[in-house]
C-alpha cells in the first residue's frame, strides 16, 4: 500500500515517528524495510535540488507533516479553512481563501504569505525559523515540485450532485394521491382515513371507534377555539341528533372569534413574536416594540378571516410591496421587523447575526429548511451551498427595520422613523439594494465572492435558476417564491404544522426541517395529497382544518389498547387519537372559564397572564424576549429569541408549585366556588355542577362519594373556604390538564 | 415500563448518551435518572462566583511591575479602543507569594491568600470582545447572541439533578445582571433546565422562592386536599389504561409537595449558626455564597452568584476610581469566597465541589480618566485579550498558577486560555467530554464549545 508518510518514518524528532505510527501498523514488515532503506538514501544526500523531489522529501514534507497536518489533512480531528495540505492537487486547490501552493509563483502562493505572517499567521503558535521559510520559497519558486498524487476525497468542497439531490423527497413537488384501492374506502369520511387506514392495515391494525359525544365535543373545541364547552354547549350537541350535527358544530367553532386567537399562537411561535431584546441597555427601550400587538391583532383578524395562506405570507414579507399605499397592510411585515436587534447594530459581524435570524426564521418557519447552517459552510447533509446562505441573507441586508409612525401626529427623525417607539408601527422597509458577499467561514473579516439576491438553488427551476432578484430588496421576490404552488415546500410544511396541531404528532416529525436529517412523514402520500388539495381549495386554512376534523381519523377514541399499542406502540400509524396535554394557553383559559371569569374581547394590547385580576385569554400575554415570562416559560411556552418549530413538553414540580400555591389559581378557585355554590343549593348538587363546567360530564358516584367526603365536617363558617379548597383541587387534576 | 437499558436506547436515538435526563424528563418521567458521564467526574457540582463588570487582572492576581517602570508610558500593539493617553497605571496594592505553593495575591485578598495551596488562578484567560454584553454571554453561553443555553444549562441537562425535590441549576442575583436571564437560559434545552433565577435582594425563604408556600392553607389543610386530589387522579387514571404521561403528572405533584418541605430547608439561610453567618459576612453577596453551600449540600447542580448591588448593575466596572473601589469590592467578596472556600473543605465538600471566580473579562493595565482627569481617581477600562480567573477545589489543581500575560498585563501570551477552553474543561472535571454533549436542534448537533474548546488538561489534578 502506498503511504504518504513512508519517507518521514525515520525523521529526525521523535515527534514525527509517534504521528507514523498508525501508518506503520497498517504496514507489512516488507514494507517497513522498504522504506527504511529509501528514507537512508535520502539522508546520505548531502544536498538536494529544488526542482526534485529530493528537496520536497527533505525540507518540505517534513514541515508540513510535523507542523501543518494537524489542521490541514484528512487526517485532522476539524479541517480548518477547508485547507488540505497532504496532497499535491489539495494543496494547489486550496481552502476557503484560495489556492494555497501556486507553482512559481511565490505572490500568489497564499501558503508563503501565511508561513510568513502576512496574510494568516500559521502556524498560529509561533512562526517557523527563517531558513525553513526561505525553504518553500525555494521550493514554490522552482515549481513545487510535489510528487503526492494519492487521490483525496473531496473533504474541502464536495460538489452538489443537483440531478440527485432533487430526487430527495421533499425537493419533489407535491402530487395528488391516488386513494389506496386495497382499502374499503365506502367507510371513510375522507380520503385522509383511506391513507391511514392503508398503513394500519398494512401492520393488521383496526383504527379506534369513534369517541363519545361528550369527549369528542371537549376535543374539538379545545382544538379549534382553544376554550372547554361551555355546559349549554354540551348539553345541546349531545342531544342534538341531526346527522350532520357534528359538522354544524365544527362550522360553528370555525366561524367564532376565538378560533383565530387560539391558532395565532401557532403561528406567532413560528414567527418568534417578541415585544423587546434580550438585552436592555440601561433604560434605553428604544430597542423594544410597544406596538407589537398590533402585528398580533393583524394575525389573529386574518386567521379569523381566513386569508389564503400564500397572502398571508407573501403580506408578512412584503406588505409594503404589494401596496404601498394600503398602509394598514403594512402591520403584517411585524413578521420580520419585530425580529431580534442585537447589541453592537453598527458592526458588520452583529448585522450578521440579525440576517441570519431573518433568513432562519424565514427558511426553517416558511420553508422547512435548515439554510442558516449553510451560514458558515456548505450545507452538511442538504443541497445548500454556502452561496445560497447569503443570496437570502442578501435580501435582508438590504431591507431595515423601520418605526413607521402610527399616523401624521407623530414626531419623526429625519429618516422618518418616530422619535419614541411608541409613536409606531414595526415594519420593515427597503434600503440600499446590496448583493453580499459571502463570509467565509462565516467571518466578515473574510470576505469571499459576492453572490446575487435569489432563490435557494435547490428550490429553483431549471428557468428560474439563473434569475437574480432585482426589485429593490428583493424581499417581494422572495414571498412570491415561497408562496406559490411551484414550491415543494410551502404547502407541506404548513400543513404538517397544522396537522400536529390536532393529533400532538405532526406527519413529519422534525415540523422546521425536511431536510436529509429531518424525519420522513409516516404517512407521505397523505402529507402530499392534503397539501395539493389545500392549495387547490386556494390555501385555505380553513378548509384544511375542517377536512382534519371530520375526518374518522381524528374522531377516534384515545383509549389504549394493549394488543394493538404492543404491534405500534408510538401509535405512528394512528390506531388512536394520542391524549394530550392542553397548551399553557388553553390551559389557563379553561380555568378562567371555570370561574366564569373569561373576557371575549378581541385583540389590544399585551397583558400579565398571572395577574389575578386579568381575565384576558392567554393569547394575549406580554412575550418578553428579555425575560420570558415566569408562568409561560414553566409550561413550555417558547423562548422567542428563535423560530420555535414545537413546543416542549416538560413535567416538573414547579409547574404544580404554581397550580398548588400561586395568587393566580387561588384566584381562580375562588371564583370557580363562588359559581357553583352559587347555581345550587346541596354539596351533591354543586359537585355536579362543577364537574359539568370543569369536564362537560357527571361524576361518577366514587368521585361524589369522595367529593362529599373532602366537604364533610365543615361549618357554615368554614363552607365557602372548603368549597375553594375544592374548586383548586378539580383544576389542579389531571382530567383539567388533559384532553381524551 | 421500560427498563434501564431501553430507555438508553432510546434515548441515544435522539439525544447524545449524557443528554438522557433530557430524554426522560419529558411525558415519560420526572424522576432523575443518574446519568452514567463519560468518564470518572472529579467535580459534582458547581459554584460560579461572579463577578459583573469585570474585575481588575493586574489589581488582584496577575502583579505588573513593569507597570511601575512605564507609568504614563502608551499602550502598543492593537488596542479595542483609543485611549486617553494616561498610560499605563500600576497597581497600588502590594502582592505578595502566599501558602507552601506561593500562589501570588495582592493584599486585596488577605482571606483567599489563606486558602493559597487551594487556587487555581488563571492568569491567561482572553475572550472575543471588550463589551459587557457579548462578554457576559460568551462567559455563559459560548456565544456572542443570546440563542443559546447556558452553561448551567448544560451541566444539568448532562448530568440531570441529584435531588429530584430542587431545582438542579439555581442562579443567586440581587434583581438582574446585565443582560439578564438569557445568561441561565436553558434556549432550545426544554424548560427544566433553566436556572431557577431567585432573587436575594431579601434573603427570607418565604421571598426568594415563587409559590413556595400557599397564601392561607396550612400544611394539614394541604395534605388534606391532595389526598382528595391523589384519589381524584387515580379514579381518572383508572379508566385511562396504558397513559403512563398521567403518573408522570401524578408523581410531579406528588414531588412539589414535598419541595415546599425541602426548600423551604435548603434555601433558608437563617438555619445556619450566626458564627458561619458572620464568617461570610453580613453583605448580600456573602450570604449569597452561604446559600449557594446549602443548596450545593443539598444536592443542586450548579449555582451561580452575580455579584450585582440592587442599584449597580456591575459594581466591578470601575472605569473611575478603580483602586479605591477595588479595595471595597474585594474586601467583600474576598471574605465571602474565602469562607465559602473554608466552609466547603470543612464539610469534606470542597474536593468535588468545583469553585469558580471570575468575571466577564479584565480591565486595562492602563488608566481611563474622567473629565475632571484627576489621576487620583483613575479608573480602569475593559479589557478581554488578558485577564486573570481563578478555580478551586473539584479536581483542579490547587496552589497553581496558570498561564501568563505579558509584562504588562496586556496580552495573554503563555498557556492561553479561552473561555471556550474554560467551558470545555468545567465539562471535563465534571465528567463530560465537551465534544460529545450535544443536542440535536434546528438540523443539527449543538455543542456548548460549538467547534471550539480544548480541555486544559494542565490544571487537572
Amino acid at each position: 500500500m502506498n503511504s504518504r508518510y513512508d519517507s518521514v518514518i525515520l525523521g529526525t524528532s521523535s515527534h514525527l515517528q509517534r504521528q507514523c505510527v498508525p501508518a506503520t501498523n497498517m504496514m507489512r514488515p516488507s514494507t517497513i524495510s522498504i522504506a527504511i532503506c529509501f528514507s537512508l538514501t535520502q539522508l546520505t544526500l548531502a544536498s538536494a535540488h529544488a526542482d526534485d523531489k529530493d528537496f520536497f522529501e527533505k525540507k518540505i514534507r517534513p514541515v508540513l507533516v510535523e507542523r501543518c497536518f494537524k489542521c490541514h489533512s484528512e487526517r485532522a480531528e476539524s479541517v480548518k479553512g477547508g485547507l488540505l495540505l497532504d496532497s499535491r492537487e489539495a494543496s494547489r486547490r486550496g481552502g476557503d481563501s484560495g489556492a494555497a501552493v501556486v507553482p512559481g509563483d511565490i505572490q500568489a502562493s497564499l501558503l508563503l504569505s501565511a508561513l510568513r505572517y502576512e496574510s494568516f499567521e500559521m502556524p498560529p503558535d509561533g512562526q517557523l525559523p527563517d531558513s525553513v521559510i526561505a525553504d518553500f520559497e525555494t521550493w514554490i519558486k522552482a515549481g513545487a515540485h510535489d510528487p503526492r498524487d494519492a487521490p483525496t476525497s473531496e473533504t474541502a468542497r464536495a460538489k452538489i450532485d443537483w440531478d440527485e439531490a432533487r430526487r430527495f423527497w421533499a425537493f419533489q413537488p407535491p402530487t395528488l394521491q391516488p386513494l389506496p384501492n386495497d382499502v374499503a374506502v365506502d367507510s371513510f369520511h375522507s380520503p385522509i382515513d383511506a391513507f391511514v387506514a392503508a398503513r394500519l392495515q398494512a401492520a393488521t391494525l383496526a383504527p379506534n371507534p369513534e369517541a363519545s359525544r361528550r369527549v369528542l365535543l371537549r376535543r374539538v373545541t379545545f382544538d379549534l377555539i382553544g376554550l372547554p364547552p361551555t355546559p349549554e354547549e354540551v348539553d345541546s350537541f349531545v342531544n342534538d341528533e341531526a346527522p350532520d350535527a357534528y359538522e354544524r358544530l365544527v362550522d360553528r367553532l370555525l366561524a367564532s372569534p376565538q378560533y383565530g386567537e387560539r391558532w395565532s399562537r401557532m403561528w406567532l411561535d413560528v414567527a418568534r413574536f417578541a415585544e423587546d431584546q434580550a438585552h436592555i441597555v440601561g433604560n434605553d427601550s428604544s430597542l423594544c416594540y410597544p406596538n407589537a400587538y398590533l402585528y398580533r391583532d393583524w394575525v389573529i383578524k386574518a386567521i379569523n378571516e381566513d386569508l389564503p395562506y400564500d397572502q398571508f405570507v407573501r403580506r408578512q414579507l412584503a406588505a409594503d410591496l404589494i401596496d404601498p399605499d394600503d398602509k394598514a397592510s403594512h402591520v403584517a411585515l411585524g413578521f420580520i421587523g419585530l425580529g431580534p436587534k442585537y447589541y453592537r447594530r453598527s458592526d458588520l459581524e452583529v448585522m450578521a447575526e440579525e440576517w441570519e435570524d431573518r433568513v432562519d426564521t424565514v427558511a426553517r418557519g416558511l420553508l422547512g429548511l435548515t439554510i442558516a447552517c449553510a451560514r458558515c459552510h456548505d450545507h452538511k447533509y442538504d443541497p445548500i451551498p454556502t452561496e445560497d446562505y447569503y443570496s437570502l441573507a442578501g435580501v435582508f441586508a438590504s431591507t431595515e427595520m423601520f418605526n413607521r409612525p402610527l399616523d401624521d401626529k407623530r414626531e419623526r427623525e429625519k429618516d422618518g422613523q418616530t422619535k419614541k417607539a411608541e409613536d409606531a408601527v414595526h415594519i420593515v422597509r427597503d434600503t440600499n439594494p446590496q448583493d453580499l458577499n459571502v463570509f467565509i467561514r462565516g467571518d466578515v473579516k473574510k470576505k469571499g465572492e459576492v453572490v446575487r439576491r435569489r432563490f435557494p438553488q435547490i428550490l429553483c427551476s431549471a428557468e428560474s435558476l439563473s434569475l437574480a432578484f432585482e426589485n429593490g430588496s428583493g424581499r417581494l421576490e422572495l414571498a412570491d417564491s415561497i408562496a406559490t404552488r411551484d414550491n415543494p415546500l410551502t404547502a407541506r410544511v404548513i400543513v404538517n404544522r397544522v396537522w400536529g396541531q390536532f393529533f400532538g404528532k405532526p406527519l413529519v416529525g422534525t415540523p422546521s426541517n425536511f431536510g436529509s436529517l429531518g424525519e420522513r412523514p409516516t404517512h407521505p402520500e397523505l402529507l402530499d395529497d392534503l397539501a395539493v388539495r389545500f392549495m387547490d381549495s386556494g390555501w385555505s386554512l380553513k378548509w384544511l382544518q375542517r377536512k382534519i376534523v371530520l375526518s374518522a381519523t381524528y374522531r377516534q377514541s384515545s383509549d389504549i389498547d394493549a394488543a394493538k399499542q404492543a404491534i405500534d406502540p408510538a401509535n405512528t400509524l394512528l390506531w388512536r387519537m394520542h391524549r394530550r396535554r392542553l397548551s399553557v394557553e388553553a390551559w389557563r383559559d379553561s380555568l378562567l372559564s371555570a370561574g366564569d371569569q373569561l373576557a371575549l374581547q378581541v385583540g389590544g394590547p399585551s397583558i400579565d397572564p398571572q395577574d389575578p385580576d386579568e381575565r384576558r385569554r392567554t393569547a394575549y400575554s406580554r412575550i418578553s424576549r428579555l425575560e420570558l415570562h415566569a408562568m409561560l416559560a414553566l409550561f413550555d411556552f417558547p423562548d422567542p429569541n428563535v423560530h420555535s418549530p414545537k413546543r416542549n413538553e416538560t413535567t416538573t414540580p414547579l409547574q404544580k408549585l404554581f397550580v398548588l400555591n400561586s395568587p393566580f389559581m387561588v384566584r381562580q378557585a375562588e371564583s370557580f366556588a363562588r359559581r357553583v355554590t352559587e347555581a345550587a343549593t346541596e354539596d351533591s348538587g354543586r359537585i355536579g355542577c362543577a364537574y359539568q363546567i370543569a369536564f362537560g360530564r357527571d361524576p361518577s358516584s366514587d368521585e361524589l362519594a369522595i367529593g362529599l367526603t373532602f366537604l364533610d365536617g365543615c361549618d357554615e363558617a368554614e363552607e365557602q373556604a372548603r368549597w375553594t379548597q375544592y374548586a383548586q383541587i378539580i383544576m389542579a387534576s389531571n382530567e383539567m390538564l388533559m384532553v381524551d | 415500563m421500560l427498563n434501564r437499558r431501553q430507555m438508553l436506547q432510546q434515548a441515544s436515538a435522539g439525544f447524545g448518551m449524557v443528554g438522557l435526563a433530557g430524554a426522560l424528563n419529558g411525558l415519560q418521567a420526572v424522576e432523575a435518572t443518574p446519568v452514567v458521564p463519560h468518564f470518572t467526574p472529579k467535580a459534582k457540582r458547581v459554584i460560579f462566583l461572579f463577578m459583573n463588570g469585570a474585575p481588575s487582572h493586574v489589581d488582584t492576581f496577575d502583579p505588573k511591575p513593569a507597570l511601575a517602570r512605564y507609568e504614563g508610558s502608551q499602550p502598543t500593539g492593537e488596542l479595542y479602543r483609543k485611549n486617553d493617553g494616561s498610560g499605563y497605571m500600576p497597581s497600588p496594592f502590594k502582592f505578595r507569594a502566599h501558602g507552601e505553593s506561593g500562589v501570588v495575591l495582592s493584599e486585596l485578598l488577605p482571606n483567599l491568600a489563606t486558602h493559597a495551596d487551594d487556587l487555581c488562578v488563571l492568569r491567561s484567560m482572553h475572550t472575543n470582545v471588550p463589551n459587557h454584553e457579548p462578554g457576559l454571554l460568551v462567559m455563559n453561553s459560548g456565544n456572542q447572541q443570546p440563542i443559546r443555553p447556558s452553561l448551567g444549562s448544560w451541566c444539568s441537562y448532562g448530568l440531570g439533578t441529584e435531588n429530584e425535590n430542587l431545582p438542579g441549576f439555581v442562579v443567586l442575583c440581587p434583581g438582574l445582571p446585565v443582560v439578564g436571564p438569557q445568561l441561565w437560559s436553558s434556549s432550545f434545552l426544554p424548560g427544566q433546565y433553566q436556572g431557577m433565577s431567585v432573587d436575594t435582594s431579601d434573603m427570607h425563604v418565604d421571598k426568594l422562592v415563587a409559590n413556595l408556600n400557599h397564601p392561607n392553607l396550612t400544611r394539614a389543610q394541604q395534605q388534606r386536599q391532595l389526598e382528595f386530589l391523589g384519589r381524584l387522579n387515580q379514579l381518572h387514571r383508572e379508566q385511562r389504561a396504558g397513559e403512563a404521561a398521567l403518573d408522570a403528572q401524578i408523581r410531579a405533584m406528588e414531588l412539589a409537595f414535598n419541595m415546599q418541605r425541602e426548600a423551604s430547608a435548603a434555601f433558608d439561610v437563617s438555619r445556619e449558626p450566626a458564627t458561619i453567618r458572620e464568617m461570610y459576612g453580613q453583605t448580600t453577596f456573602g450570604q449569597s455564597c452561604l446559600l449557594a453551600r446549602r443548596l450545593c449540600e443539598n444536592g443542586v447542580r450548579f449555582v451561580q452568584v452575580y455579584y450585582v448591588a440592587k442599584n449597580e448593575k456591575q459594581p466591578w466596572d470601575t472605569h473611575a476610581d478603580n483602586n479605591k473601589r477595588h479595595r471595597d469590592l474585594c474586601a467583600d467578596s474576598d471574605r465571602a469566597t474565602a469562607a465559602l472556600l473554608t466552609d466547603l473543605k470543612a464539610r469534606g465538600m470542597l474536593e468535588d465541589t468545583l469553585v469558580i471566580w471570575g468575571g466577564e473579562f479584565g480591565r486595562t493595565p492602563y488608566a481611563q480618566l474622567d473629565k475632571k482627569k484627576e489621576y487620583a481617581k483613575a479608573g480602569r477600562d475593559h479589557h478581554h485579550t488578558g485577564f486573570s480567573m481563578f478555580l478551586a477545589g473539584g479536581g483542579v489543581r490547587g496552589g497553581m498558577m496558570y498561564g501568563s500575560t505579558d509584562e504588562f498585563g496586556m496580552n495573554a501570551v503563555e498557556n492561553r486560555i479561552h473561555v471556550h477552553d474554560l467551558h470545555a474543561t468545567i465539562l471535563h472535571l465534571m465528567g463530560i467530554d465537551h465534544k460529545r454533549l450535544t443536542y440535536r436542534y434546528s438540523g443539527r448537533d449543538f455543542r456548548l464549545t460549538d467547534v471550539h474548546g480544548e480541555v486544559v488538561h494542565g490544571i487537572v489534578s
